[in-house]
């Protein structure tokens, strides 16, 4: 017994150290903004397997088989944004999730109700599951999803428990549900949205024009729970502002009950002359969002990266701006998981880079913010691949390649 | 109260005249016109009503206009012209809007997504909800660009029936395309040239030519095309053999099929642009008469070609950006027959037209096998009107300042 305790001890004593990890992807040198885990600085981050490695400073080079100087750049958590609309096979106004999403470092994107509980299999089928962009989905509390305005009056069409049962059966696609559009002065779509929700253990994003007797006052203070969703927060058809400029109490109240005000920037839903004194008195989005599709994203650019660089042009810092687009909508989700960089946690990360020089953004009214600096992505990995990078920092010169050819 | 667009105008201390002394709608001041069609070449005002090119001239007055955008430091040029883009059928296709308006480009050629019996249906669901003008060139095979099953199938190609869609559709469908085709002999593009034939249009033909399906480049070039046909991804070298292995010369029977004017197009995708290629071609001077995308999916996610990353692939190359300009407005637009509609800023055409601004420093640029090359040229789509509407305005130059506009609305 104690000759074999021996022997083993021996044996361990013996035993090489574990190996030095090989890497798939070193992305080195860049200046890190993690907010979930308060990192601001220089930090190395090794990738292999679709997994994040190591996050450290200097990480050998000569360990990353292919290795990407990034020290030009901000490298943070694939951005998330919880308001788009891709369901580019059923919506006639959806975009393509990985032309639109990946480009602009957003590698989680949320459909905000282009599909309906009648419509999401469609949808995933078609859409969501060929994607290499992460797409979830909020599903619309109206079967049919946003099929044209005149279809989404209906509440005959708003069924909570057929709402609540799709999104049991996909728990890992559908974060919530969806109410828009809804024009007559009732509480029928936000209600049945909401019990929707309760039935699913989920939450709701809400789109809200107020009525005569439909208020946003009753909407943020009693209709909707902690944790739902009001998108459109910088929209002009919600008075949010005082005639003074001034924030009103109530969306500070609504704030403290744990109601989320998302940008959703969309065609008609920012506008300078609301988000710039709001933003000045404190009051921020919880979540950044673009609300892109096919109109948004022509004269106002409602892409993530812009829209965060008019955030960061009203005079947000950086790191808030990327808080509100990672762990912030990631929380706001139920995935926190999604919304940092951690060791063992999927590869999904955006390299930015801060630009300097004479810009302008465009708002909803098409005014125009002009801005000393622009935030654009330059590189995006997802799952650990490199899926978008336009530096062409992770590829080589085609001079020191040798013979080109077919063989890969 | 809500202000009007003039008075706005007048606070911003813009130009604004009375209504009814305004002749223009939209005043495009102090760029650098390059117009090739009409030799203009310098900075000048481009004046645009009811949606048509009104003047282009020096000095156009501010006051006659009722929106004046100041493009100083930048190019003006005719919208460009994508040959060859994939927006319906195929796998890869992608919405026009988003990726050609955003990029100055104002038509895009759909080559060859829609066949005789899909052509109605792209109608409906692409060309006439975008904004983009939407071209196409109808595939010989009747389904379309829809996989190679059907790519293959030569019973589903049928000259006829083609023609006879061509004729009733001029508005929209300008040519014939033949891709893809695996099988063996001449089938495939024997009947898109009898099409052709039939409706008077011209054939753009791929690159697919393997040894082992009985066919050769040199006689699909020589012996098969027409003058105006056109070879696309030239700078492809799976099969095409544009350069000689051994001296890295172009082919002189590349050399004779260009004077007998068989044209040869771009076409840079996501497979079809190496660096190896074009940069001996183009140092021989064996430019692309058509630069064009064949923009889909993968080409848009990997090396990005759209219009400007094309031209900016050419200039880097050697090709002045007039001659670049050329090759991407007028070249395009009278390959498909559509020129002086298309390619010029002539008073009376359609007011397509793009706004380009040309950066310097490094910049990094891929081919189809994701090799970079360092260039020291860019040029990105700064404004882009399409039909006298302003679609795209990277910078907000058409638009106040928000500081300044009061309880605006929505600014037209």
């Amino acid at each position: 017994m104690k000759r074999a305790a021996a022997g083993l001890l021996l044996f361990m004593l013996a035993a090489p150290a574990p190996a030095q990890e090989i890497y798939e992807l070193l992305l080195k040198g860049g200046h890190v903004v993690d907010p979930k885990n308060r990192r601001n600085e220089r930090l190395d981050i090794a990738v292999s397997a679709g997994k994040i490695r190591k996050i450290a400073r200097g990480i050998p080079a000569a360990h990353g088989r292919r290795v990407v100087d990034v020290s030009d750049y901000y490298v943070t958590p694939g951005l998330i944004d919880i308001h788009a609309h891709f369901d580019a096979h059923g919506d006639p106004h959806s975009l393509n999730p990985d032309h639109n999403a990946l480009r602009n470092g957003v590698t989680t994107a949320v459909d905000a109700g282009s599909s309906g509980w009648k419509t999401f299999e469609a949808f995933k089928s078609n859409v969501i599951d060929h994607a290499s962009t992460r797409v979830l989905a909020f599903v619309n509390i109206v079967g049919g999803g946003m099929s044209g305005i005149d279809n989404e009056q209906d509440p005959g069409a708003m069924d909570p428990e057929a709402a609540a049962r799709i999104a049991r059966k996909y728990p890992e696609t559908i974060v919530g549900i969806k109410t828009a559009h809804f024009q007559p002065a009732t509480w029928d779509a936000v209600d049945r949205a909401v019990k929707a929700a309760e039935l699913s253990k989920t939450i709701v994003m809400v789109d809200f024009q107020p009525k005569p007797g439909r208020g946003y006052r009753e909407l943020i203070l009693e209709h909707l729970r902690p944790g739902d969703i009001h998108t459109h927060v910088y929209g002009r058809v919600t008075p949010q502002l005082d005639e003074r400029k001034v924030v009103r109490d109530y969306m500070w109240e609504a704030r403290k009950r744990g109601v989320l005000f998302d940008v959703g920037h969309g065609a008609g839903s920012l506008w300078f002359r609301i988000a710039a004194p709001a933003v000045k008195q404190g009051f921020l989005p919880d979540t950044i969002s673009t609300d892109i599709h096919k109109r948004s994203i022509m004269i106002s650019r409602a892409t993530m990266t812009n829209v965060m660089s008019k955030f960061l042009a009203m005079g947000m810092t950086l790191e808030q701006v990327i808080e509100r687009s990672t762990i912030n909508p990631a929380r706001a989700i139920q995935r926190a998981e999604l919304g940092s960089l951690e060791e063992g946690g999927v590869a999904d990360i955006a390299v930015l880079e801060v630009r300097t020089g004479d810009f302008a953004f465009l708002d909803s009214g098409r005014a125009k913010l002009t801005a000393g600096k622009e935030i654009r992505c330059v590189l995006t990995v997802r799952n650990g691949q490199v899926v978008w990078d336009s530096e062409g920092l992770s590829v080589a010169d085609w001079r020191d390649t040798g013979a080109y050819t077919n063989f890969k | 109260m809500r202000l009007t667009t003039c008075r706005l105008l007048v606070l911003l201390a813009a130009a604004c005249a009375a209504p009814g002394q305004t002749r223009y709608d939209l005043l495009l001041k102090n760029g650098h016109v390059l117009d090739p069609a009409n030799r203009i070449d310098g900075v000048m005002d481009v004046a645009i009503a009811a949606g048509k090119i009104a003047r282009v001239e020096a000095d156009i007055p501010a006051a006659q206009a009722r929106k004046v955008v100041d493009v100083k430091g930048l190019y003006v040029t005719p919208g460009l012209v994508d040959l060859h883009a994939h927006v319906f059928g195929y796998s890869g296709s992608i919405f026009p809007d988003d990726s050609a308006l955003t990029a100055c480009t104002t038509t895009v050629v759909d080559a060859g997504g829609s066949g005789w019996r899909t052509f109605d249906e792209m109608r409906k669901r692409i060309i006439l909800p975008s904004r983009t003008r939407v071209l196409a060139l109808l595939n010989i095979v009747g389904h379309g660009m829809v996989g190679q099953k059907f790519e293959d199938d030569t019973a589903d190609m049928d000259p006829q029936k083609t023609a006879a869609k061509i004729v009733e559709n001029r508005d929209y469908i300008v040519g014939i395309k033949t891709a893809h085709f695996g099988g063996d002999g001449w089938t495939a593009i024997d009947r898109a040239i009898e099409a052709g034939k039939l409706s008077k249009t011209p054939v753009m033909v791929d690159d697919k030519i393997f040894t082992n399906t009985g066919r050769t480049s040199r006689e699909k070039l020589l012996d098969k095309m027409r003058p105006g046909d056109i070879h696309t991804h030239m700078y492809n070298d799976r099969q095409l053999e544009l350069l000689d292995r051994f001296n890295g010369k172009v082919q002189p029977y590349m050399l004779e099929a260009r004077r007998r004017g068989v044209l040869f197009d771009l076409g840079h995708g996501a497979g079809s642009f190496l660096w190896p290629v074009a940069t001996k071609a183009m140092a021989q001077g064996f430019a692309p008469d058509t630069i064009s995308t064949d923009l889909h999916s993968s080409s848009i996610m990997t090396v990005e070609s759209d219009m400007p990353n094309c031209i900016s692939k050419m200039m880097n190359l050697g090709m002045s950006l007039p001659d670049a300009i050329v090759r991407s407005t007028v070249h395009p637009a009278k390959s498909i027959s559509r020129f002086p509609q298309l390619g010029t800023l002539s008073a009376g055409q359609v007011a397509d037209v793009a706004v380009l601004r040309l950066r310097s420093g490094v910049f990094a640029y891929k081919d189809a096998w994701q090799k970079k090359f360092l260039g020291t040229k860019r040029l990105e789509c700064a404004l882009t009107v399409r039909g006298g509407q302003t679609v795209f305005d990277r910078d907000g130059r058409g638009y106040p300042e928000w500081t300044k506009a009061g309880e605006y609305e929505v600014f037209r």
